[in-house]
């Protein structure tokens, strides 16, 4: 009944490869787009804020920069933590030599760096390919995370070797370090991703995505009818790095406050590749839901038992914590394994032609 | 579908409604970790605190009638997980014990904001003891530089100029809390002319350190000090047992003495020694009050054979300097419940006199020390611990840092922090 | 600078030849424990293109199950029979639960999958057994404990008991399970259902049946593993690590051969532990070890894309 589209009618094909073919995407979108910058802001506690709100985006961000790669252009990547590591390492750099840039300018200048150690990495997908290419990009996220810990200049020399993020003001109002409000910065994010995710939608919609699923669905015909797979490859390393950069860099400047090398450890990366499978490969609005997933649950989960007065020690709660997301991403696959973003797409499907079963 | 939204509205209702009926109980979170490869040091500690809290509120009904709150939260160790615990549970707590460097230092510049007082015992930033830069954080009785000079000291026999020309390793844990005595060992190893070797141990590399150990066979260090923790421990000490690396020239610091990782080489690992601001004594008052009221009562989660251990103890002294602190508040600002920024002062004029511990019934396992304004260590000394093959026995008297080669690093480390942080708050309320 | 790279090393290398030997044994007690865990990897491979992320928490749930039977007052002998039965019924239970309704589906979400059993793993391995580090029952399983020593060109070399034991005892399964696989029935069928699921489905092998047995052969290896490693370092958790570890080594030696994760496993327990002793630690603050092996990987796959031992990639458009 909401999501009856009779009366709306295409009469160009322009129209009908519009962005939202049907008028009440474009109203849920709207709705969405309220909520997360108007209703949210004001009724989230500083907590809310700090544990999911904030790293739910920030995560998600990290989700669309590995998407593009291994969802859009097929290339299995397992250093996606490292990467997100030189994003932050890159904005922390810039921001102690040249303290008068702009944090926006810094971090859209340290996704260049992960985006230029991206491609390099990038370099052996064009021999080597699946499980072999994954186990590849292992080489990246062990020898980046290794080299933040033996680079002393790439955290000022400081002696614990993590690295600490200023107080740093914009236009007047504190936006990164620990006098910054949770709203400032939950603003600052929410920008940043909803910027970077128009733009994804665009890039994957044009030319150059076309390019890169042709590419995924299969490289040698790809290739056959006059792809360069060379430039087809790099550019999705380039592209997801960067992307993956930047959100690294938010997740220390704008989240952490303080980071030292193990945090961009393989822990890292598997949980955005656990977004990105349980979300849906190949789909912007997937990372959303599989990082509300896989970040958030947790999060309320261990609250539960608290708050419903179950009586047991906290270390028992990390425990069926532990086993219950394990639990879940296997019966996310096998009830849908390609995701979230397809369980919405059918529920649509089926609203769309309610009453109706077919 | 309904059914779905009703839990999501419950969900969200829970979390938005987390701080409310507070009526006196004193929050004292712990932010453990009983769970990953540190478990192994974090369950007895952790053990320790809890079942010290629920002995007093047992036995005294809580602190002058107040019940003590020692809510665990878990990190494991990560710290993603422990800013997310920290933040949890700041909303009421009097203070905050984040259990890792790592997790110290994020938590550092946020509890200076939230004006919470982070209580780090023997761990944390050496720095942390100038009071006038980190106005919210205390590390009290000795801080890793304390312990870094006792141990150069007890491996010089008292003289450090003894060490010309030798070699000294320092194995470490690849990880903020490892590089902490670096500054200091650096410093005194160019001063009095011996070679610091510093060997650092990956957190994967630390149930496999075979290449670190052939690293020592090789450089023959003359003194071998280890930085370490949870699994690595007993990694370490397994293989300086198979390489034959004499164990009187094997020291720790005080997180390297644990019961369990020693057992683990047995009659092998006799004679390693570690220094430690505290020793376990079973008959003192407080102790056998928990053994009472908490473990035969059946209310500790503490294995068997734990409640004699340096570490379980370790942790039932700092839940005493934990509570003693919010006592002195309690005393000087006349009210039960008192606010975070109280136990701040208290914290600050901790006074473990003689009399006093004898008072709290700790009598032999902490020496006594004292926290000021300035001064948020205090600077008890530490002993040296030996292991006879079943248990640590103490080696020592209590010893003293040298306080003149750590007191001008502390300024400079101090005032280096607060420069790449600034606008950093320094109190002015101390000179 | 140069002298460095290329000159004293060697140099050390035959300064001090006892040392030398010292470090060629440790590189090879932990190649033989790479090749172990590599062998896992591959078995299930080779069966069912299941790439088993699982393997490493399986060695530390079979050393934690035999620990925990031996400290619940089992004796070690019944302790033995008893963890492989566990190991058997986690086979069976992970090929009905995880497996069976994921046939037929991409690598990659069987991937996932195996993290997610991984995950589940760590869990429930916590809660029953804790979290602490335990001492492995080496002596009661009858392992000796003690040491050789040597005194090679007037040096001293020093060989635990405990891990000629375990090369032996590596040798001793890999040819056992060579022999299963190329002689019994049941191990030619596994080798058919590598080939082509499709054939061999239709000439009557079951599915369901293999994979338990294959799942139940890994975890055999892994307990194997676990009772190896844990009497070294003892057994916690911080051993599931060592999952990483075979990674390299089946890019080494090709994600399908038997043969390329043994020469794959000692090539690069080898090779990593003389990198870090003559390269890694004097001249790049050592710790080399976490990503030498994947390094060394990435390049010998540059020239061959399926591994020293995998089959030939062949594609078809």
């Amino acid at each position: 009944m909401l999501y009856r589209t009779a009366g709306q009618f295409k009469t160009t094909y322009e129209a009908d490869h519009a962005l939202f073919p049907v008028r009440q995407d474009a109203i849920l979108l709207g709705v969405i787009l309220t909520l997360a910058f108007v209703i949210l802001p004001l009724t989230a506690n500083e907590f809310v804020f700090k544990a999911l709100l904030i790293p739910v985006l920030i995560y998600t961000l990290a989700a669309l920069g590995l998407n593009i790669l291994t969802g859009y252009a097929g290339q299995l990547s397992l250093g996606t933590g490292a990467f997100m590591g030189v994003g932050a390492y890159a904005c922390y750099k810039i921001i102690t030599i040249f303290p008068e840039v702009n944090l926006l300018v810094a971090i859209a200048l340290s996704g260049f760096f992960s985006a230029a150690v991206g491609v390099a990495f990038g370099v052996p997908s064009l021999r080597i390919k699946g499980f072999y290419l994954a186990i590849a990009t292992l080489a990246a996220q062990f020898f980046l995370v290794w080299l933040f810990e033996k680079w002393a200049w790439l955290y000022n020399y400081s002696a614990s070797g993590a690295i600490q993020v200023p107080t740093i003001e914009m236009f007047g109002v504190v936006v990164a370090g620990p006098n910054a409000k949770a709203i400032t910065q939950y603003y600052f994010v929410l920008g940043v991703v909803t910027l970077v995710t128009m733009l994804a939608i665009n890039i994957t919609r044009g030319r150059i995505g076309r390019i890169w699923k042709s590419v995924r669905d299969m490289d040698i015909a790809a290739e056959l009818v006059g792809i360069n797979l060379m430039k087809a490859k790099l550019s999705a390393f380039f592209v997801s790095s960067y992307i993956v950069g930047i959100s690294g860099a938010l997740f220390v400047f704008l989240w952490r406050g303080a980071a030292e090398p193990n945090l961009f450890d393989i822990p890292l990366s598997f949980r955005v590749l656990f977004i990105v499978i349980i979300g849906g490969l190949g789909s912007i609005l997937g990372n959303y839901l599989g990082a509300m997933l896989i970040v958030a649950l947790p999060v309320v989960l261990s609250y539960l038992p608290g708050a419903l007065g179950i009586p047991i020690s906290s270390s028992m709660v990390e425990h069926l914590n532990t086993m219950t997301v394990g639990a879940l991403i296997i019966f996310f696959l096998i009830a849908e394994p390609h995701g979230l973003a397809r369980f919405w797409a059918v529920l649509r499907e089926k609203l769309i032609i309610w009453p109706f079963p077919h | 579908m309904r059914k779905v939204l009703k839990s999501t509205l419950l969900a969200t209702s829970i979390l938005f409604a987390a701080p409310a009926f507070a009526q006196d109980v004193l929050h004292v979170p712990n932010l453990s970790y009983r769970t990953g490869p540190f478990a192994t040091s974090g369950t007895p500690l952790a053990n320790g605190q809890l079942d010290y809290l629920n002995m007093l509120n047992e036995r005294d009904g809580g602190l002058n009638g107040v019940k003590l709150d020692g809510t665990e939260c878990e990190t494991g160790y990560n710290t993603e997980k422990g800013v997310e615990c920290y933040e949890k549970t700041k909303g009421n707590a009097v203070l905050t014990q984040p259990w890792s460097t790592g997790i110290t230092l994020q938590v550092l510049p946020k509890s200076h904001v939230d004006k919470i007082p982070i209580l780090a015992p023997g761990y944390g930033f050496s720095a942390m003891q100038d009071g006038k830069t980190f106005e919210w954080a205390f590390n009290p009785p000795s801080s890793y530089w304390d312990g870094a000079s006792i141990l150069l000291s007890t491996i010089s026999d008292g003289n450090l100029d003894n060490l010309k020309g030798k070699k000294v390793a320092l194995l470490h844990l690849d990880h903020p809390y490892g590089k902490e005595p670096i500054p200091l060992m650096e410093q005194l190893a160019a001063k009095h002319g011996f070679t610091l070797l510093p060997i650092p141990v990956g957190l994967k590399e630390m149930q496999n350190q075979s290449a670190q150990w052939l690293q020592i066979r090789r450089e023959k260090p003359d003194f071998v000090l280890m930085w370490g923790w949870g699994a690595m421990n007993g990694g370490a000490l397994t293989e300086a047992a198979k390489t034959k690396y004499p164990m009187n020239q094997f020291l720790g610091i005080w997180w390297a003495g644990h019961d369990a990782d020693l057992k683990l080489v047995g009659e092998a690992g006799k004679g390693y020694r570690a220094v430690s601001w505290s020793f376990p004594n079973n008959d003192a008052k407080a102790m056998q009050d928990i053994k009472k009221l908490v473990i035969d009562a059946g209310k500790s989660q503490a294995a068997p054979g734990e409640f004699d251990t340096v570490f379980y103890q370790r942790g039932v002294l700092i839940a005493a300097m934990g509570v003693e602190g919010i006592k002195v508040a309690q005393d000087k600002f006349g009210t039960k419940v008192v606010t975070a920024e109280q136990v701040r002062w208290g914290l600050e004029n901790l006074d473990f006199s003689e009399a006093r511990i004898k008072e709290l019934g700790l009598d032999g396992m902490i020496p006594p020390f004292k926290t000021t304004c300035a001064d948020h260590t205090g600077h008890a000394g530490a002993w040296i611990l030996e292991w006879d093959g079943a248990k640590f026995i103490k080696a020592s008297d209590v010893m003293q840092a040298d306080r003149a080669a750590i007191d001008p690093l502390v300024e400079v480390k101090a005032k280096e922090y607060a420069e790449a942080n600034k606008p950093w708050p320094i109190s002015t309320e101390c000179k | 600078m140069l002298n460095d790279i290329l000159i004293k090393p060697f140099a050390d290398m035959f300064g001090a030849p006892d040392f030398l030997l010292q470090v060629l044994w440790e590189g090879l007690v932990s190649g033989v424990l790479y090749a172990l865990i590599a062998l896992g990897f591959v078995l299930i491979y080779k069966s069912s293109r299941i790439f088993n992320f699982a393997q490493g928490i399986m060695v530390v749930f079979a050393a934690l199950t035999l620990v925990g039977l031996y400290e619940k007052g089992v004796p070690a002998w019944m302790a033995l029979p008893l963890t492989l039965g566990v190991m058997y019924l986690l086979a069976m239970s992970i090929e009905r639960v995880v497996l069976r309704p994921l046939v037929n589906q991409p690598d990659i979400i069987l991937f996932m999958a195996t993290i997610g059993i991984t995950l589940f793993l760590i869990g429930f391995g916590e809660i029953i057994f804790g979290g602490e580090n335990k001492v492995m029952i080496t002596e009661q399983l009858g392992i000796p404990t003690g040491s050789w020593e040597f005194e090679p060109f007037g040096g001293f070399l020093s060989i635990e008991q405990r891990d000629v034991t375990a090369v032996v005892g590596a040798v001793v399964l890999v040819a056992a399970l060579l022999l299963f696989l190329n002689k019994s029935k049941m191990g030619r069928a596994i080798r058919a259902l590598g080939d082509d699921h499709q054939a061999a489905l239709s000439v009557g092998i079951s599915l369901s049946t293999i994979w338990v047995v294959v799942w139940f052969i890994a975890g055999v290896i892994a307990l194997a593993t676990g009772i190896v490693w844990g009497s070294r370092a003892g057994v916690s958790f911080a051993l599931e690590v060592i999952a990483y570890k075979a990674l390299p080594v089946l890019m080494l030696g090709g994600l399908e051969s038997v043969l390329g994760a043994i020469v794959g496993g000692l090539a690069i327990g080898i090779l990593e532990k003389l990198f870090e002793i003559y390269w890694g630690q004097p001249l790049l603050g050592g710790n080399t070890e976490t990503w030498f092996a994947f390094v060394l990987a990435l390049i010998v796959l540059l020239f061959r894309p399926q591994g020293l031992f995998g089959e030939r990639i062949i594609e078809r458009v």
